[in-house]
């Protein structure tokens, strides 16, 4: 097998890829670096405006606004969806009759667009008729008007996106058969109870699976758009404004691609950065076979 | 041997087999099937379905019928403005868009439709003129206008006893008068949570920018280019709701008004449904009621008003028209331009106007015009469009962005927040949005 | 067994069965509704059947039949929504996407587990790293690309991007084509064969499981993509059904609910289907035996 570098071999293989990069990832991320310092409606010709959007940004409340709420967001469905999807793979892995069923029910909502079940989730949180409401009523627990009510919005939203944890719930799924039965005997020997044993031994043996998952759904979370848009379109109170649907509506709404542009680059970079920084805190905190593809 | 495998394999493959031979089959779309062969196939895109969808779709099939070069297809698109925009933008535009009166600054300013130079603008109320012009310019032919008015359930003001109504009119039209009676109708259920109120904003939520009118106030001064939604006016205007919503409950009434939002104009529509007593809505209403709630007895009066700006002669609202206009660089100028011209003709107007329940957009109507109108309320909403106290909305590109910051702040002040600090704030921020719009226009036109 | 053991099960059944309604719910709800006639649609008060007045079984499973088929009947011939056609733009896109992204991921995929070359590793972290670049960055420039290209107008902005890989794809088939064993490469190349061959004859045929994966994946995400066609379909005719679905909600003057589930459950229903067949490929895909090595 030859050893040496057959840089002509790789390109060449992995050519389709750079040919649809360079066309769909980098000349748009160029053009909108560019358009980021204009004035442009799609209509009539870019103007070019200097700073003044960067400016405008450092002012707009609305923007501030949709930070602070994609962040929030981001951390709350990151972190539930985490303890959710584990616990329910936990739970799944127990010996349970009729699991199989509840494994496929647990993932099927992945696989339906959220256009679908929007319709059906506004019903569901309708503040009187809703089965949500009547079940809380049934304990004799008022529920709020979940997306009605601009501090629970943004809740019933992380709510809706746990809903989806099940591919999530695979890859915990596959990890936790892979943590060998060997270490969690000798744990049990030692006298650890359950819960010490999932914490010293599971947890750590499945970190590479947590920081995958936690990465790939916290990118997701940052750049979450259809569902905001379809429950609340951002309401109410623009407490359930998103980064992604802000850019939208400047670009396709008020006209303002130049400063859209703007807003979508200042959510790239955030982006990139914190993902940088989780990656670097996985490769660190992340035991031994970790690394793969990280 | 026939495993699971085997079976799932094959299924799957049938049904693939079966998805794709479906796709590929040549076909046409639904709409492509209408046009009869050798004529031109012009696509509208307009906003209505439903009872008013059907009427525009008439004016088509009489256009159709009338000629037979061109075929006129209807398509109902939601949003159209913002996707009309993106359409004209990607040099993919339809041949005529149903568009509202307020986004004719925008697409006239942005180059976005053909100008409609032949066309006789004195046929119109003059108010309504206005709107399709802008700089000068005609951008657009109209379809329909309305204006909004006060719609009141008969049965409910009896009950709360109209005694406290000046003249001996049948409805409020001072805003102490409206919030006498609509006290008197405001019932709770046994968790005491709101169960029918007599008047509230918020139903229906469509218009958070409609009140500073009551008080007489505008929202945006033309001639010196500035934001005036923080005006004392607006400010009182908005003190107002902000004291009903105190009076029913903020939370409370909120959430009703909210449960509401998917229902507005069907059969579970509040108004119809006598949830809310009186309400502030457009001629449309009418016609919904004609077909979801026919016994209703209402009566509709314009918009009740501060004590210090009534005048009965010229009573205040809002005047919106929905208008058609052509896009730019669109497949069949020449013919869409017919059709257009054949919309405007006053017997097609009419018409159209009459089964939308809506007035009449024209400066002299056909005889018997109100005689025979279905919205027994026509002759309220037609005076409207020709009071000189009539508003309209800001004739400003950025208005789009303007509403969007109204949106919130009407509920942050329904919620207890200070309505002067709030509209303060509004007024900020729109105010830096026209100002940016006008300087990259001013540029523009250097630059040209 | 003893008494705590048979709590605990009790209890982790508990569980189990709230899971699975909490789950299930909003697709029974969305069945429920979609074949009740349109005024106890929104009934909280009537259960999951509709009542509709008729006495005896035959006579209520001819009833329920018929409100059914009324109830669909209404979704795929309404006037304003052409779901027929949608159908068929999800299929071409979903299909072409779904074929042409499992291709070149796989081609990438070569390069990247079977040919070391300097620079491999950064490349391949260049190829994650566009994950991250989110949609609202590439949409606007995409379009006008689009436009100049003369694409807008056709599905193409849909899928063609599909055409030249994508980042999971590509770390899925990667991961599979690292523990295909090199033994089968050798022999393969005693045999003659070069990187082409060895693609074809070892890695393809023993990949199929993850090229099913990597396939329905894709299918999936195309047929539920939403923002896709939001920003690049102008016309009614190229709508696809998320997108379809989406616009027949927010139509201007209320949308009767039970079409509106009816046409749900048109949407959600073929790829439900298609998982119910084929659900070991999928949780596998996800599952990626890669994460350890």
């Amino acid at each position: 097998m030859t050893r040496r570098s057959d840089l002509a071999a790789g390109l060449a293989w992995t050519g389709p890829f750079w040919i649809g990069f360079a066309l769909f990832t980098v000349i748009p991320v160029v053009l909108s670096i560019a358009y980021g310092f204009t004035q442009y409606d799609l209509i009539e010709a870019p103007l070019p405006v200097g700073l003044d959007n960067y400016r405008e940004v450092a002012r707009d409340a609305v923007f501030w606004r949709a930070l602070a709420n994609t962040g929030l967001f981001a951390f709350a469905s990151v972190a539930l969806n985490t303890v959710v999807a584990l616990g329910l793979a936990a739970l799944l892995e127990q010996k349970l009759r009729g699991r199989e069923f509840v494994r496929a029910l647990v993932f099927a909502p992945t696989l339906v667009p959220i256009s679908a079940v929007a319709v059906g989730w506004l019903w569901l949180l309708h503040r009187d008729d809703g089965l949500v409401n009547a079940g809380l009523a049934a304990v004799g627990v008022q529920g709020p008007d979940w997306l009605g009510d601009a501090r629970w919005a943004l809740a019933s939203l992380v709510f809706m996106s746990a809903w989806v944890v099940g591919a999530q719930v695979v890859v915990y799924t596959a990890a936790l058969r892979d943590v060998p039965k060997s270490l969690l005997e000798a744990a049990a020997i030692d006298g650890a109870g359950p819960l010490s044993r999932f914490v010293r031994v599971t947890l750590p043996t499945i970190s590479p699976a947590i920081a995958f998952n936690t990465i790939v759904s916290a990118i997701w979370a940052l750049q979450v758009f259809a569902l905001p848009l379809i429950m609340t379109r951002g309401g109410p109170q623009n407490s359930t404004l998103v980064v992604s649907m802000y850019v939208y509506q400047n670009a396709f709404q008020y006209g303002r691609m130049g400063y859209a542009s703007t807003l979508a680059w200042i959510q790239f970079a955030l982006t990139c950065a914190l993902t940088l920084v989780a990656v670097r805190i996985a490769r660190t905190r992340v035991t031994s076979r970790a690394g793969a593809g990280l | 041997m026939l495993t699971r495998r085997t079976f799932t394999n094959a299924a799957g493959g049938l049904l693939a087999a079966g998805a794709l031979g479906y796709a590929f089959v040549p076909r046409r779309a639904r709409w492509q099937h209408q046009v009869p062969a050798g004529r031109v196939a012009l696509r509208y895109w307009e906003k209505w379905t439903g009872p008013e969808g059907d009427a525009v779709q008439r004016v088509v099939d009489r256009f159709n019928a009338s000629q037979d070069r061109s075929f006129v297809v209807r398509l109902p698109v939601p949003e159209t403005y913002s996707k009309a925009m993106v359409a004209i933008g990607g040099g993919d535009p339809p041949d005529l868009v149903g568009l509202f009166s307020w986004n004719v600054p925008y697409f006239a300013e942005s180059g976005a439709l053909m100008p409609l130079d032949d066309l006789d603008l004195g046929a119109y109320a003059p108010a309504v003129a206005e709107l399709l012009t802008h700089d000068g310019r005609t951008w657009a032919g109209v379809n329909t206008c309305y204006t909004l008015a006060l719609y009141a359930n008969r049965a409910h003001l009896a009950e709360a006893g109209a005694d406290t109504i000046a003249d001996g009119g049948e409805l409020p039209r001072t805003l102490d008068e409206l919030d006498a009676i609509a006290e008197r109708l405001i019932r709770r259920d046994a968790r005491g949570r709101l169960e029918r109120a007599g008047f509230l904003q918020a139903v229906p939520s469509w218009w958070p920018y409609l009140w500073p009118l009551t008080h007489g106030a505008r929202l945006f001064d033309e001639d010196e280019r500035r934001v005036t939604c923080d005006s004392d006016g607006s400010v009182a205007a908005y003190e107002w709701v902000s004291r009903t919503a105190e009076r029913h409950g903020r939370a409370d009434s909120l959430g009703f008004a909210r449960g509401f939002e998917r229902s507005n104009l069907s059969p579970a529509d509040p108004f119809l449904t006598g949830k809310v007593s009186m309400t502030v809505q457009g001629p449309w209403m009418a016609n919904f009621a004609r077909r979801y709630a026919p016994d209703l007895d209402y009566a509709v009066a314009p918009m009740p008003v501060a004590a210090s700006v009534y005048d009965p002669e010229r009573p205040q609202g809002l005047l919106e028209a929905d208008v058609i206009g052509i896009p730019r660089d669109c497949p069949h100028p020449d013919e869409a331009l017919e059709f257009l011209a054949f919309t405007q003709r006053p017997e097609v107007q009419a018409e159209l106007c009459a089964e939308h329940c809506k007035p009449s957009p024209m400066r002299v109507k056909p005889d018997g015009f109100f005689e025979d109108h279905p919205n027994p309320f026509a002759a309220v909403h037609d005076a409207i469009v020709h009071s000189p106290n009539a508003a309209v909305l800001p004739r400003h590109r950025a208005w789009k962005g303007y509403s969007d910051l109204i949106v919130p702040a009407f509920e942050r002040i329904w919620t207890g927040a200070d309505a002067r600090a709030t509209l303060g704030d509004v007024a900020r921020r729109a105010q830096a949005l026209v100002d940016r719009a006008d300087a990259a226009r001013a540029r523009r036109e250097e630059r040209a | 067994m003893t008494h705590g053991s048979a709590a605990r099960r009790l209890a982790l059944y508990l569980v189990l069965a709230a899971i699975a309604c909490a789950w299930a719910a909003p697709f029974v709800w969305m069945l429920s509704t979609s074949i009740k006639p349109e005024e106890q649609a929104l009934d909280p008060t009537i259960g999951l059947l509709p009542e509709l007045g008729a006495e005896g079984w035959a006579a209520s499973v001819r009833a329920l039949a018929r409100q059914t088929s009324e109830n669909y009947a209404g979704v795929l011939n309404s006037a304003s929504a052409d779901f027929p056609t949608y159908y068929r733009n999800s299929i071409i896109v979903a299909f072409a996407s779904a074929t042409l992204m499992t291709l070149s991921s796989a081609f990438v995929a070569y390069g990247f587990a079977r040919i070391s070359w300097r620079g491999r590793e950064l490349a391949f972290a260049v190829v994650l790293g566009t994950m991250m670049v989110p949609f609202t960055v590439v949409m606007a420039p995409q379009y006008l690309l689009f436009k100049h290209l003369g694409l807008i107008g056709s599905l193409l902005p849909l899928w063609l991007p599909s055409a030249f890989g994508g980042a999971f794809s590509i770390f899925l088939l990667r991961q599979f084509f690292a523990q295909v064993p090199r033994e089968l490469d050798e022999a393969a190349r005693i045999d003659g064969c070069g990187h082409l061959g060895i693609f074809f004859r070892v890695l393809l045929p023993n990949a199929t499981p993850a090229l099913a994966a990597v396939f329905l994946l894709q299918f999936v995400a195309a047929w539920n993509d939403f923002v896709g066609p939001l920003v690049f379909l102008n016309h009614q005719e190229q709508y696809t059904l998320a997108l379809g679905l989406q616009m027949y909600q927010s139509s201007h003057g209320g949308t009767p609910w039970s079409l509106l589930m009816a046409a749900c459950v048109l949407t959600v229903g073929p790829v439900l289907l298609v998982f119910a067949l084929f659900q070991r490929a999928f949780t596998e895909s996800v599952a990626t035996r890669g994460l350890k090595g």
